[in-house]
């Protein structure tokens, strides 16, 4: 079945915007850096990451289909207010999609490859998983379809935020108007969330609209004190296609088998998590960063406080 | 294999190609001159801010260190124009075996190759009783 989809209308975007973002950087205009074998490793990525969406993609959809033939509304996808509900609906989940992949190591395994340039540039952006549909995060979606959002719909609405976040990920701009950056991700929220500094993990885990972290919590500001250093906690340290795809899987399979009483929280605990305590979480690093703050008595500086969680 | 199928992931292909011959055409990777002591310190800070360094060697090319923190060894090695960093414990590190004027440090994902200066591992000064930090750091 034919649906309109906007990524694949995107692509040659996509190309030509890399492609300006690296003859800029070169004439000095702009602010990237590209290695090429980053680079190699991002796109080779984008590219199986649309054989493994093809290959899983029919299945998926016809479970949505399912789903859709079961709903509770019809909802028409000519009126303009279903695509606006939709628009926030989608982008709600999404946000949860997201911290979950984050948060949760079953899904970070699958999202990991994301996040394992140590380059922030628009190449970045196509750095997908392959293993999405596997790990079944695709589920999130379906109670839109219940709710009675054709699939078509929300496939579309889906791609559109797809394509969204395509351009926050560049250092060439540094921050948009204050009004775009209080509702909208933009690529200073998502530099943030691309950095493995202490300060900045877990956090903003937006798709198009940032308000979601600023109403759950989980919203940190880039400070221009602390650049952002990209990559994961421990940077991979092979530029190993399948290593890139699979290694978090590969840990937490031998986890699992070295410590089978402890399976649950070796999948599903946030990464890093271990049953004697000898490994760092999020948590537990950004423990260690405020209290080397405090020992270093820059606390009292507004500079390094962190936003206070939203109850 | 459906015809229009193949022809797009040629197409994409052929576009992966061109982009990443274009990135290396640019040459703008970040740069990453051979460390000193300076920005191998600099380098263990990020990377182990919370390890006291007790001493420091850096590779003879400069794309690596060990560095001993306690009973601790922490290596970075450059990867592209990056590091690499992982810890082990010193006793292993110190029995790392050299190969070609290199030091091979196994690490648990990875296996950095580490010049060495005159062959020899482990240098006199990181397992001399006497050592100050950041004496071995060249």
């Amino acid at each position: 079945m034919k649906t309109f989809d906007p990524v694949q209308l995107a692509i040659p975007f996509f190309v030509l915007a890399v492609i300006l973002e690296i003859v800029l950087a070169r004439m000095g205009k702009a602010d990237a850096r590209y290695e090429a074998k980053d680079t190699a490793m991002s796109l080779t990525l984008g590219l199986g990451s649309s054989i493994a969406g093809a290959i899983l993609g029919g299945a998926i959809f016809a479970a949505t289909v399912w789903v859709w033939q079961h709903r509770i509304f019809t909802i028409p996808m000519t009126a303009i207010w279903a695509w606006v509900i939709l628009f926030f609906a989608e982008d709600l989940t999404y946000y949860w999609f997201h911290r979950i992949a984050h948060e949760r190591r079953f899904w970070w395994a699958s999202h990991v490859n994301h996040h394992t340039s140590t380059h922030y540039n628009l190449s970045t952006a196509l750095r997908q998983t392959w293993t999405g549909g596997v790990v079944g995060t695709w589920l999130l979606w379906l109670p839109l379809s219940f709710l009675g959002f054709p699939p078509a719909m929300v496939a579309i609405q889906k791609g559109i935020s797809l394509i969204y976040q395509f351009w926050i990920h560049t250092e060439a701009i540094k921050r948009m108007p204050k009004w775009f950056e209080a509702v909208f991700n933009t690529p200073s929220h998502h530099r943030v969330h691309h950095a493995r500094n202490a300060r900045y993990l877990d956090a903003n885990y937006a798709g198009i609209l940032i308000i979601w972290d600023r109403l759950f919590g989980t919203f940190i500001p880039e400070v221009d004190e602390e650049p952002c250093r990209y990559g994961t906690v421990k940077n991979l340290a092979s530029f190993n296609l399948f290593t890139n795809v699979f290694h978090e899987f590969v840990g937490m399979a031998k986890d699992v088998a070295g410590h089978p009483r402890h399976a649950l929280g070796y999948i599903f605990g946030p990464p890093g998590w271990s049953h004697d305590g000898s490994r760092d979480t999020s948590h537990t690093l950004k423990a260690k960063w405020r209290a080397r703050l405090e020992r270093e008595g820059e606390a009292a500086s507004p500079l390094n406080q962190e936003p206070a969680p939203r109850s | 294999m459906d015809k229009a199928l193949l022809i797009q992931l040629l197409g994409s292909a052929v576009a992966v190609s061109l982009l990443v011959a274009i990135a290396a055409w640019a040459r703008i990777p970040r740069p990453t001159p051979p460390l000193g002591a300076r920005s191998a310190r600099a380098l263990l800070a990020e990377e182990f801010p919370d390890d006291p360094v007790d001493t420091l060697w850096i590779a003879a090319d400069g794309a690596g260190l060990i560095a001993r923190s306690g009973e601790r060894a922490l290596v970075a090695w450059r990867k592209g124009d990056g590091y690499v960093a992982r810890d082990l414990a010193w006793s292993a590190a110190l029995a790392a075996k050299t190969h070609n004027g290199f030091v091979v440090v196994k690490t648990a994902d990875g296996a950095p190759r580490l010049a060495l200066k005159d062959g020899v591992w482990p240098p006199p000064q990181l397992v001399s009783p006497n050592f100050v930090s950041g004496e071995a750091a060249a």
